[in-house]
Parts: structure tokens; C-alpha cells; sequence
């Protein structure tokens, strides 16, 4: 067992609505250890993106915690510390790169000193000393003419050079925790790889913990250790790579993995897109909530919510679980 | 480049519209200023003779033209009453008025950006609803108003600052200072819930924003995100509004002048329009206008300052 | 997976406490959608204002140009309720009789700057080319002058009638009022039904009138709304010149204008109609602004 860098216990966030409670993440528990990866996926909606907020302790002012939800990040307890406490840890012990470069960076201040205010307010660096690690860091996500670049604005460079600059100023203080929010979601597909290349690069050379978030199980196949699949909130199913792709459990993984579309396929084959919509999250369908879509649903999936459970490092929330249909 | 002169060009057109309404307006009064110039029992041949001798016989149009001929070289003409060159009775005029403005709008936005930027932080919180009902007081209260109310206590009341008068920079900065400090307020309490209300709007949309959920997640303080990540992105409409503002400004300094007795354009002004000196007002409207157009072309500068890709842009092509 | 009362620490989260705090945020969420307190006292205010102006004569009241010789300067007495300014005549009814200037400039001029810039600002938005053109022109050249220098120029040229006043102070509603007016026609010109109207041979004026007009009205109703109060000052500050209504017909401007000669010795002759006035223009802009949240309610529901 490695160093555990994150522990999330019991997460929940809800938001409050003119309809009522949204439960966006409805508690949610894992761990990370340094240097490993954990693949998070799910449709949109299911509450990944919320999830790395609440990790962040990034919420909008209408969000409610419970107070028995922790996530502990090196020792310490994000939710027992004030906001002045929680921002000398942004930057130095977790960063996040979010999915959209084209808004995620000020449109009014050169990249440069996007990058060196990080470095002057938690490394104390001054003006001179902070450039030249900019431009430094701007060589090490393979930015080309990184000390020209570092003067320009964000609407000067592509999309995929935008987000090799998020990058930069992400890692920039040496973070334990980097979360990549859909990092390529927004990209051509030609920077994509490049750029999930790049973050792995990163979370090896400097030995992070990384939490990878996407809707594509494609994107999580070769470069997580552990993948945690999300839906309505919750973790579904939870397993080592391989595991959950040579043994999947979950019918809601199942039907994600039969989305992406393989090279043997003949051309122009109509994708299995998942039939149905995620459910209401305000007002939850009683049971499973997977259940409204799922091809093996049955009556003893709506009686309860199924607990993540399960042998060893393969975890699932279902009743009715895939490989055991004999058995039933 | 091509945006630039398209302004100017309609800027051209708006300024000689102006001048033209004006110069027909004061020119083709019922009683013309012959009428005065001569005295109340005058003959005809009289007011005609005094006509002819300023050029008043012939067609407007013909006269607006040499009048425009005489802007361009500098001859504004001469005040009918005083003699007095209109083209330095302006010009001698205009700093004050423009130190007035410029304290004015300085001391609006030193109100209005802090203000804003509390309202924007939190909308519909504490700080947003007092700045909100101090803002509706204020718009409810215009400068004429203020300024009474600031002559009554702090010069009548409490006597720490002088009630009437100028002085000029010569006999020292806070001399120069004192007395302007009541007038540029009463300007300010007027102009600063416009500007506060500007910035709000758009600051709330700006820290909506992906980039600033990252200067928050790259953990910056609440007060650099909004003064050094919030405050340029979202002052556009409020620079706007500066340029548009000046001609509010022009015209409160009319009043805030009379009452404080400033010397400035606003009094010369004023003091035309109750002895009819028709020549000295068409001057002070051309002048009021040239203002205008000068501090709104200094705004689509601004927005070059303000945004780099406006300024990029302009250095490519 | 625990439900949120299993938690171990159970310190302040005991579930109930919980469920107020979000039944308090949902409420915050939801807007209240009746007129309050913010409405109903201005509104008294303003009817009060309103009652006293418009029946002047009825209540007894000494004419507002008559001089006791008796009270001169006079602070509040028996007979003269606010006292008496610098020539000796009843401050009350003075400012009774001013506020009937204030109350009809403040109602006039909007209606027939937004009546005129509506005409020009349908011309602009539904016609295009050339008239959109000059009328543009004439906008931007109306806005370079400030609005009291239009004033200014008016009252001198055309004298100090109340119908000039209103005329003038309408004048200076015009350009918002047919920027507003364009734009919206610009989006409703192009509509469906409009070219369906026009398809079906209606003429300009019928498809202005029967299509455009009333998708547009609304906010143009909005508008005069805030322009009450701004005529309001605007008057306020001409007859403070001297140059709204000749004298010695009373204005609050002028009031406050005379009474400043007196600020040290006779300090009510101005603070009296400083006040009213100042809670006149408060509660026309709170009223205003009710209704115009209201509106946007109404037309949020509607669509």
C-alpha cells in the first residue's frame, strides 16, 4: 500500500433549487494513493463534476454538506477548515484543470502572470525568480517558444496550447492532488491524446495522485489504475482497470462500455447510445436508480437503493449484477 | 483603422449637426439681439443699421458657414454684452470646469468600485441590499439638492469647508482643493449609483465565469479576484458609461457651478442665457459638444487599454 | 451507503435543523410575487402628493403669492404650518401649489418624448436605409448636448410657459426612447407573422399598428416609469435656475433656489421642499421599480 493522499468519506452535496434538494453527489467514498490515478466516469449529470468541486471545496453558495462528510487530504479534514486555511492548499496540495480552455483562463492578463501569481502568493517567489519558472514550466507541458508565449494572451494561443498552459499552472506549486475535470472533453480530437499523454507525464514525473474525470471510458483504458463509474450521483461501480473491463458487473457499466465505438466495427454501425434519460435528482425513483433503464431490471430493483458492495478491490451497487445471471 | 474612422466621421456629422440646430435656434429668435444692443426706444433705421453692421440681414445659412470658417481659425466671435472674445472666455474658463469634473468623476468611482464590487460579490446579500438603498436614495436626490444639504452642514453647520468661492491652483493645492471638494461631491452622489449599478451587472456575470473558478481553485483571496481577475473584464459598459456620463457632467455643472459661484464654462454659460448673449452661448453649446465627442473618443481608446484583444488586433492590421 | 443521520459526530446535524436550513434556502429561491411593503408606502406617499396638489384650492389654504406682512421669514407658526419664506408668503401652500408644476411636468413630458420617439424609432427599426440613417444621426447628435443645455437653449428661445417646460423636458426622452423602440422593432420586424401580415398585403401603417405596436409597448411602459422622477429633477433643476415657469407662479426648484439666499438664517425655507420633493422622486423611482418587476414577471409567465 502506497501513501493515501485523498480520503473521501460519505460525500454529499446538495443544492438547494426553487424545486427543492438536489442531491447531486449522494455520498460518495473512495481513496487515492500518491502517484496512482483514478479514472472517474459517468453521463453528464451524474455528479463527477460536482464531485471534484467538493473536493476542492470549490461550492456555490447554495450547496449544503452534511457535516458526516469528510474528504481528507493529507492528514487533514477540508471540511473542518476555513476558507483562508483551504486556500493556502489550492495550488500547493490540490490544482484542477478544467474542462473548457477557452474560458478557463482571464482573457485580460498574459499567461505569464496567470502562472506566476500562483507561484508568487504560495511559494513567496518574487517578480524575476516566478517568470523564469514560468517559463520554465511553460517548456515542461511543451508549449513551443515558451519565453514568448509567456508575454501573449490567452486568445493568442489554440485550444489545446490553452490547455497545456492550464496544465502548467496547475502543477506549477507541486501539487499531491491534481483533478482533471474533462480535461479533453472540449478539444479536436487530434490534441486529445496529446494532452492525456501530457497529464499522465506529469502525474509520473512528479509522482502525484491524479483524479481523472470523463464521460469516455476510452479516455480512462490505458491511463488509470482504478476507475469509478458514477450515476445519479453515486458510485456505481468501483474496480482496477482491468477488472472492470474484463469483468464488468454493472449493467449501467456495461451499456457505457458498448457506447464506445471499436475499430472492428463496420463503418457508419449506429452507436448503442443508452436508452432513457438519468434520473430526476430532486426526486429520486424509489430502488435502484439505474433500474427505469436498465434491460435487466426486476421487481427486487425497486425495493432499495443497493449498497456499493462487494469482494475484494471490485465494488458494485446492484442487485442483479452481470455474470450471475445463472445463479439467479 | 477602419472602425476608428467610421467614428470619426459620424462624430463630424453629429458636430456640425449640433452647431447648425444651435445657430438656428439662437438666430432666428423673435426678438434678435439688434433689439437690445439698440435700447428700448429705438427706431427701426436704428435696428436695422446696428443689423447690418453685424452681418444680421444676410441668409443663416450663409452666416453659419463664416461662423464655422471662424471656428476653425479660432474666432468664436465676440460676446455681444462684455466684448469679450468667446474663444478665450471659454478657454480661460474650461480648467475649472474640467478640475470640477475630473473630482467629480474620480470621487464617483472611488465610491462606485468598492460598492460594486461588495454588491457583486454577494447579490441579494447584506452589503448588495444597503449599497442598493443607499444607491436609490442617491439617484432620488439630484446634485442641486445634494448640494444644499452639503452647504447646511458642512459649511453652515460645521464649518470645515468654505461655502462659495475659488481659487486657483496658484495659491496652492489644498487651497485649490477646499472649496471644490462640497461641488465635486454633489456631482458624485449623483453619478456614482449609475456607475455602481453598471459594474454590478456585469460583475456578476464575470465571476460567474470558468476563470475565475479557476483563480479561486489556484487559491487567490477574495479581494485580488475581484480587483486584479474581476475588476478589467468587467468595467467595459462602466467605461462606456464614463464617456456618456460627461454630457450629464456638462450639464450639472451648470448648476453646481451657480451655486458655489465656480467660474467655470457652466457659469459663463448660464449667465449668457439670462442676458441673451447669443454668441457666447452658441460657443459654450459648441464647446460642450467638442467635449463630449473628445471624451467619447478617449473611451474607444480605453477599451484598446482594457482589452488586450482590441489591442492586439489593432497592432496586426 | 449511511444515510445522513447515521453520521458518527453528532454535533449539530440531527437531521431536523437540516431540513429548515433547506427549506429556508428553497424559499430563498423562489420569488415573492406580490407587491410589499416597498410598494404600499410610497404609493400613500405619492397619493397623499397627489390628492393635496390636484385639490390646492379646496383646502383653505392662503394663495401662494399672498405676503403677511405679519411673518416674514417666519419659522412654523399658528396659520402658516411650515412657516413663511423671505417675502412672507405660507411655505405650505407654496409648495402645494409647486408641486402641481412638478406633478404634470413629471407626468407630460415622458409621454410625449416616448409618444414622439416611438414614431421615429419605428421609422428607424421597420423602414432601414436612409431613414435609419439620419434618424441615427439626429440621436447621436441630441445626446452630445447635455439635456440642460437643450433646456437652457429652449427656455430662452421660447419662453417659460408650462406647455414649453413639458414640451422641451419631452424633448429630451426622444433618443432613449427611440433607440428602445428600434431595436425592438428591428426583432419583431422580422418575425413570422409579421412577414405572414405583410404577405398578405397589409400596409406599413396596419402591420406597425396591429403587429409591431403591441409586442413593443411594454417596455417603452417600463420606461416612462423611470422618466417620471427624472422629469421630476429635471424640472426641479431648471426652475432652480429660474428658467421653468416664470415667477411668480411657485416650483419646488424655485423654493429651494430662494430659500438658499436665506440656507444660514432661515434654514426650513429650503430643507421643507428639499424634503418633499426628495421623498416625491424616492417613492415614484420605488413604485416604478415595483411595477417594473412586475411586469417582467407577468411577461416571464406569459411566454
Amino acid at each position: 500500500m502506497g501513501e493515501i493522499i485523498l480520503d473521501v468519506r460519505n460525500q454529499r452535496t446538495a443544492f438547494a433549487t426553487a424545486r427543492g434538494m438536489l442531491n447531486a453527489v449522494d455520498g460518495v467514498s473512495f481513496t487515492l494513493e500518491r502517484g496512482k490515478t483514478l479514472g472517474v466516469v459517468g453521463e453528464s449529470g451524474s455528479g463527477k463534476s460536482v464531485l471534484s468541486r467538493s473536493v476542492m471545496r470549490l461550492l456555490p453558495g447554495n450547496s449544503v454538506v452534511p457535516s458526516d462528510s469528510k474528504v481528507i487530504l493529507n492528514g487533514k479534514d477540508l471540511t473542518r477548515l476555513s476558507e483562508t486555511e483551504l486556500r493556502r492548499l489550492r495550488g500547493p496540495e490540490m490544482a484542477i484543470v478544467f474542462q473548457d480552455p477557452m474560458t478557463s483562463l482571464n482573457p485580460v492578463l498574459s499567461i505569464g502572470k496567470q502562472i506566476m501569481e500562483v507561484l508568487m502568493f504560495h511559494m513567496g517567489m518574487k517578480k524575476g525568480p516566478a517568470k523564469e519558472k514560468a517559463v520554465e514550466l511553460l517548456r515542461a507541458v511543451g508549449l513551443p517558444q515558451p519565453d514568448v508565449r509567456v508575454n501573449q494572451y490567452p486568445h493568442q494561443l489554440s485550444g489545446g496550447m490553452r490547455q497545456r498552459v492550464a496544465i502548467a499552472i496547475a502543477i506549477a506549486c507541486e501539487p499531491d492532488l491534481l483533478i482533471a475535470d474533462e480535461p479533453t472533453t472540449a478539444l479536436d480530437v487530434t490534441v486529445q491524446a496529446e494532452i492525456l499523454d501530457l497529464l499522465q507525464r506529469m502525474v509520473k514525473e512528479r509522482n502525484m495522485a491524479m483524479i481523472l474525470i470523463t464521460h469516455d471510458m476510452g479516455v480512462v483504458a490505458g491511463r488509470c489504475d482504478e476507475v469509478a463509474v458514477m450515476y445519479a450521483g453515486r458510485i456505481v461501480e468501483k474496480a482496477p482497470v482491468r477488472e472492470l473491463f474484463n469483468n464488468t458487473r454493472m449493467p449501467y457499466t456495461a451499456a457505457l462500455l458498448s457506447s464506445i465505438p471499436k475499430v472492428t466495427d463496420p463503418p457508419h454501425r449506429k452507436l448503442d447510445a443508452i436508452e432513457g434519460r438519468p434520473p430526476d435528482l430532486i426526486n429520486p425513483p424509489q430502488g435502484c436508480p439505474f433500474a427505469p433503464r436498465c434491460k435487466f431490471a426486476g421487481p427486487e430493483c425497486e425495493e432499495q437503493v443497493p449498497p456499493l458492495e462487494g469482494p475484494g478491490a471490485h465494488q458494485y451497487a446492484c442487485v442483479k449484477p452481470l455474470g450471475e445471471e445463472v445463479a439467479a | 483603422m477602419r472602425y476608428l474612422l467610421y467614428r470619426l466621421r459620424r462624430l463630424a456629422i453629429v458636430l456640425a449637426a449640433v452647431t447648425f440646430v444651435t445657430f438656428l435656434l439662437v438666430n432666428v429668435l423673435p426678438g434678435d439681439v439688434a433689439y437690445e444692443m439698440a435700447g428700448m426706444d429705438s427706431s427701426e433705421e436704428e435696428v436695422q443699421e446696428i443689423r447690418e453692421e453685424l452681418g444680421l440681414d444676410r441668409p443663416v445659412v450663409i452666416r453659419y458657414f463664416e461662423w464655422v470658417g471662424g471656428v476653425f481659425v479660432g474666432d468664436w466671435g465676440t460676446s455681444f454684452i462684455s466684448s469679450e472674445d468667446v474663444w478665450h472666455a471659454v478657454t480661460d474658463r474650461f480648467p475649472v470646469s474640467f478640475e470640477l469634473m475630473l473630482l467629480a468623476q474620480i470621487l464617483a468611482l472611488a465610491m462606485a468600485i468598492p460598492a460594486g464590487m461588495a454588491s457583486a460579490f454577494r447579490p441579494n446579500g447584506r452589503a448588495d441590499r444597503i449599497i442598493g438603498a443607499l444607491a436609490f436614495a442617491s439617484v432620488s436626490m439630484p446634485s442641486f439638492m445634494t448640494a444644499i444639504l452639503l452647504i447646511f452642514v458642512f459649511a453652515l453647520g460645521l464649518g470645515w469647508l468654505p461655502a462659495t468661492g475659488y481659487e486657483p491652483l496658484s495659491s496652492g493645492l489644498w487651497a485649490n482643493l477646499k472649496p471644490m471638494i462640497l461641488p465635486a461631491l454633489s456631482l458624485a452622489l449623483v453619478e456614482w449609483t449609475i456607475l455602481m449599478r453598471t459594474l454590478r451587472v456585469e460583475m456578476i456575470s464575470v465571476l460567474q465565469e470558468n476563470y475565475i473558478a479557476l483563480a479561486r481553485a489556484k487559491g487567490m483571496s477574495n479581494l485580488r479576484i475581484l480587483w486584479v481577475h474581476a475588476l478589467r473584464p468587467s468595467s467595459f459598459s462602466m467605461i462606456t458609461l464614463l464617456g456618456l456620463q460627461v454630457a450629464r457632467l456638462l450639464g450639472g455643472t451648470i448648476i453646481i457651478e451657480q451655486i458655489f459661484g465656480i467660474p467655470g464654462v457652466g457659469r459663463l454659460l448660464i449667465h449668457a442665457v439670462y442676458t441673451r448673449d447669443f454668441v457666447v452661448i452658441q460657443g459654450c453649446v459648441t464647446f460642450f459638444a467638442l467635449a463630449f465627442v473628445t471624451a467619447n473618443f478617449l473611451v474607444d481608446i480605453a477599451y484598446a487599454w482594457l482589452d488586450p484583444r482590441v489591442r492586439t488586433r489593432g497592432s496586426h492590421g | 451507503m449511511a444515510d445522513v443521520t447515521s453520521s458518527g459526530n453528532a454535533d449539530k446535524d440531527d437531521g431536523k435543523p437540516q431540513i429548515d436550513r433547506n427549506a429556508l434556502a428553497i424559499a430563498m429561491h423562489r420569488k415573492s410575487r406580490s407587491f410589499g411593503l416597498y410598494f404600499w408606502i410610497p404609493m400613500i406617499w405619492l397619493i397623499i402628493v397627489a390628492v393635496a396638489c390636484v385639490f390646492a384650492p379646496l383646502w383653505g389654504l392662503p394663495p401662494a403669492d399672498e405676503i403677511d406682512w405679519a411673518y416674514i421669514q417666519s419659522p412654523p407658526v399658528e396659520g402658516h404650518p411650515l412657516g413663511t419664506d423671505n417675502l412672507g408668503r405660507d411655505l405650505l401652500s407654496r409648495i402645494i401649489y409647486g408641486g402641481r408644476v412638478s406633478l404634470t411636468v413629471g407626468f407630460a413630458a415622458p409621454f410625449i418624448g416616448v409618444g414622439l420617439g416611438l414614431i421615429l424609432g419605428m421609422i428607424a427599426g421597420y423602414y432601414r436605409g436612409w431613414a435609419d440613417e439620419v434618424i441615427g444621426i439626429m440621436i447621436d447628435a441630441w445626446l452630445a448636448i447635455p439635456g440642460l443645455v437643450i433646456l437652457l437653449l429652449f427656455s430662452v428661445v421660447f419662453g417659460g410657459s408650462l406647455f414649453m417646460v413639458c414640451l422641451s423636458l419631452g424633448l429630451l426622452f426622444i433618443p432613449t426612447a427611440a433607440r428602445i423602440t428600434r431595436a425592438a422593432t428591428l426583432n419583431y420586424a422580422g418575425r413570422e407573422f409579421v412577414l405572414a401580415a405583410k404577405a398578405m398585403g397589409a400596409s406599413d401603417f396596419r402591420i406597425l399598428r396591429k403587429e409591431v405596436f403591441p409586442n413593443i409597448i411594454w417596455p417603452l411602459i417600463a420606461f416612462v416609469l423611470i422618466d417620471i422622477p427624472i422629469a421630476i429633477v429635471i424640472e426641479g433643476a431648471l426652475s432652480f435656475l429660474g428658467l421653468s415657469v416664470k415667477a411668480p407662479t411657485p416650483s419646488w426648484g424655485g423654493i429651494i433656489a430662494e430659500g438658499r439666499e436665506v440656507l444660514s438664517t432661515s434654514p426650513h425655507i429650503a430643507l421643507y421642499p428639499t424634503l418633499v420633493m426628495f421623498l416625491t422622486v424616492l417613492c415614484f423611482n420605488l413604485v416604478g421599480d415595483a411595477i417594473r418587476r412586475r411586469l417582467a414577471d407577468v411577461r416571464e409567465g406569459a411566454i
